[in-house]
């Protein structure tokens, strides 16, 4: 057990480290992240009254695709110099491994948020009622972004077109889980009024206790698929 | 107390279609130093990954200082260190942050004292803050058998070590391995260069068309002659 | 054997389609009194219920390749995929076409209107993984298996989270004769038993070509 934590430790600082040493995605991240934003916010000028119901969506699409870029990295710097093999050699649990992976990409998405969530909300103008509801959502959609993508990146680590192949793969996953984060979000928001919830206010149907906890499973589901076929997906 | 570091039981693989082994056994003894040799696609590098437990056999088992790789991988990974033409070690981290890694990854107690140690063996001590991105192709390869030496594992793996090594580099590379099978510790190795691979290894052994067709150890034959006939044997095959 | 089983899939799926188009015909109260498109629930739900059997014959037999790794799993496992790829193509086909007629719009955001596309795009995914994966076949077989339990597990969710939309959709349909039912009831044995042999001659197709590739 001691030694499960420190090998996850010692990979989880290894990542951060070479992320930080290398800047390979995390300012990438961002600047996309950025533009997916303004773009967005450019095409919301030709709806009326739409901000507070096109934000929560750019904050989605920004996430998943900033999400890629770290996901795609995750195994893309283990194939240099081969350093892939030196970890299968050593005596770690590929679980392991694919925990402190999953780690690494969930604290990049975190810096990514912490930098995204204000452009968002500036360009938007929106208003948060409930901020801890913001994070535990964000913080969820994280997760889910991050398990199966970090499975899906040792899936394609050696494909040609790895990043369009791993977009694919994450996205058609993710889809049933973007429909109530997006209809969380639009709550906490308040791009619908409470006293609509439940009852099938733009289309959506439900509460947001019931999507927080639909959240809380899918990730639950994943987290635990991933952790155990990872050991068939890194095997050549 | 089994001197048997590598028990090879009949192993066969096939990529797809393709026969790359056939049936093969060998078992390699304490202090011997193995120099698998034959031309491209004889099935060297996939013996040795097979080893490794890199790769799994279709048939056959494989069984390290006892243990088998296949059933009892976290054991029998920690019994061996491994290097390559590539360097396995991460371009952005320093010469210590690399090889502390590692110690943690193999559960090494006193690190500090055994990284340090190693530093000096290989020759690498005054470069330890340096990345590993600036070292040299030679230096680079120190520093992969220091990763590969990190865990004291009595067995040393390597594929094609000698590549992209000049003469210098080389001849380190060539010390190195005899200190390390001095010291007890067994060597396999595949190279294409059979004539400096002679010159670490106690026994040959030769792969041709996924199978074993001449095992030998140095000692027992003219290491003249062998050269001249596997390189006209070499010549002829491709 | 096997041409007695197609000829027998064959005689039902074509009396069943009589009977839906005679006797069987839907003529129930809809947005357009003449118009035939109610009859279309005779492809419809067979394709549903095959298309989402194949996924469940799918995790199966991804199951087998991890826990055995024959190849004859990964045989089935493509010629799967392939079959549930039609039956999900007919299956939103219909739908949509019955949406147009009844409902106005081609599609529309409702639970298994989203169900069923987002099962087409599994398909789709899946079977443009096994196209682009480079490497050995063990390995494609095993990555192959491993994206398709993860998809399996995503059905489930799908159908859950779908229901965070308002539902237009009719949730069952009641059938006023005989003949009717029966139609529905041929129709849906003769698809399934398609969908079967469909499967077996597919993935007899993929182990005579992987053997043709060994020689």
């Amino acid at each position: 057990m001691r030694y499960f934590w420190l090998s996850l430790k010692a990979i989880f600082i290894k990542d951060i480290v070479t992320e930080l040493r290398a800047k390979q995605v995390l300012p990438t991240m961002i600047v996309l992240g950025m533009l997916i934003v303004w773009v967005l916010r450019m095409a919301s000028e030709a709806v009326l009254q739409s901000e507070a119901v096109i934000g929560p969506v750019a904050l989605w699409i920004a996430f998943l695709f900033a999400g890629l870029l770290a996901q795609e990295r995750s195994f893309a710097t283990e194939q240099r110099q081969d350093c892939i093999y030196a970890l299968l050699l050593a005596p770690v649990d590929e679980g392991t491994i694919y925990l402190a992976k999953l780690f690494v990409n969930v604290v990049l998405l975190c810096i990514f948020e912490i930098i995204i969530v204000p452009v968002v909300i500036v360009a938007f103008r929106l208003n948060i009622n409930n901020w801890p509801a913001l994070i535990g959502v964000l913080l969820l959609g994280n997760i889910a972004i991050s398990s199966v993508g970090t499975l899906f990146s040792a899936i394609v680590q050696l494909s040609r077109a790895r990043g369009a192949l791993l977009s694919i793969l994450v996205l058609v996953i993710l889809m049933p889980m973007m429909i109530p984060a997006t209809f969380a979000l639009l709550l906490v928001f308040g791009a619908i009024p409470p006293e609509m919830t439940g009852t099938g206010a733009l289309a959506f149907v439900g509460t947001f206790g019931s999507a927080v906890g639909f959240m809380i499973a899918f990730d639950a589901v994943f987290v635990v698929a991933c952790w155990l076929l990872f050991g068939f997906a890194i095997k050549e | 107390m089994n001197d048997m570091v590598i028990n090879v039981k009949s192993v066969s693989k096939a990529f797809d279609t393709r026969n790359v082994l056939r049936d093969i056994a060998i078992d390699i003894d304490t202090g011997q130093a193995v120099l698998i040799c034959g031309i491209n696609g004889a099935g060297k590098t996939t013996l040795l990954r097979i080893i490794a437990g890199l790769l799994q056999p279709d048939i056959g088992s494989v069984k390290l200082c006892g243990y088998n790789i296949q059933k009892d991988p976290e054991k029998a990974k920690s019994q061996f260190g491994m290097i390559s033409h590539k360097s396995m070690v991460y371009p952005e981290l320093t010469v210590l942050e690399n090889l502390s890694f590692f110690a943690t990854l193999y559960g090494v107690k006193d690190s500090e004292t055994h990284i340090t140690e190693l530093l000096q063996d290989v020759g690498l001590s005054s470069y330890k803050y340096d990345t590993a991105s600036i070292l040299s192709r030679g230096l680079l390869q120190r520093l992969a058998i220091a990763r590969a030496l990190v865990h004291r594992p009595a067995l040393l793996l390597a594929d094609e070590p000698f590549t992209g090594l000049d003469a210098k580099a080389c001849h380190h590379l060539i010390t190195v391995l005899k200190e390390f099978t001095k010291n007890d510790g067994t060597i396999v190795m595949t190279t294409h260069d059979i004539d400096i691979g002679l010159q670490c290894c106690n026994r040959v052994v030769v792969l041709d068309k996924s199978n074993l067709i001449f095992d030998a150890k140095t000692g027992d034959i003219d290491k003249e002659r062998f050269l001249k006939d596997y390189i006209s044997y070499a010549r002829s095959e491709t | 054997m096997r041409k007695i089983l197609l000829f027998i899939t064959l005689v039902l799926l074509l009396a069943s389609t009589w009977m839906a188009l005679t006797k069987g015909r839907i003529e129930g109260p809809s947005a357009n009194p003449c118009s035939p498109v109610r009859n279309i629930i005779y492809a419809h739900v067979p394709s549903s219920i095959c298309s989402l059997a194949c996924f469940t014959v799918l995790l199966v037999t991804a199951i087998g390749y991890l826990a055995t790794g024959n190849e004859s799993w990964d045989h089935v496992a493509a010629a799967t995929a392939e079959v549930g790829l039609i039956f999900a193509t007919v299956l939103n086909a219909t739908g949509m076409i019955f949406s147009r007629a009844e409902w106005g719009p081609w599609w529309t955001a409702s639970p298994r209107l989203i169900s069923s596309a987002i099962l087409w795009f599994l398909y789709v995914v899946y079977l443009i993984l096994r196209s682009s994966l480079p490497g050995s076949k063990q390995r494609r077989a095993r990555v192959c298996a491993v994206f398709a339990i993860i998809a399996f597990l995503d059905v489930p969710m799908v159908y859950i989270s779908a229901r965070y939309m308002q539902d237009i959709h009719q949730p069952s349909f009641t059938f006023d004769n005989p003949w009717q039912r029966g139609a529905f009831f041929m129709g849906m044995v003769s698809t399934m038993l398609l969908a079967a042999m469909l499967i077996w001659i597919k993935t007899d197709v993929l182990k005579i070509k992987s053997r043709l590739e060994a020689e």
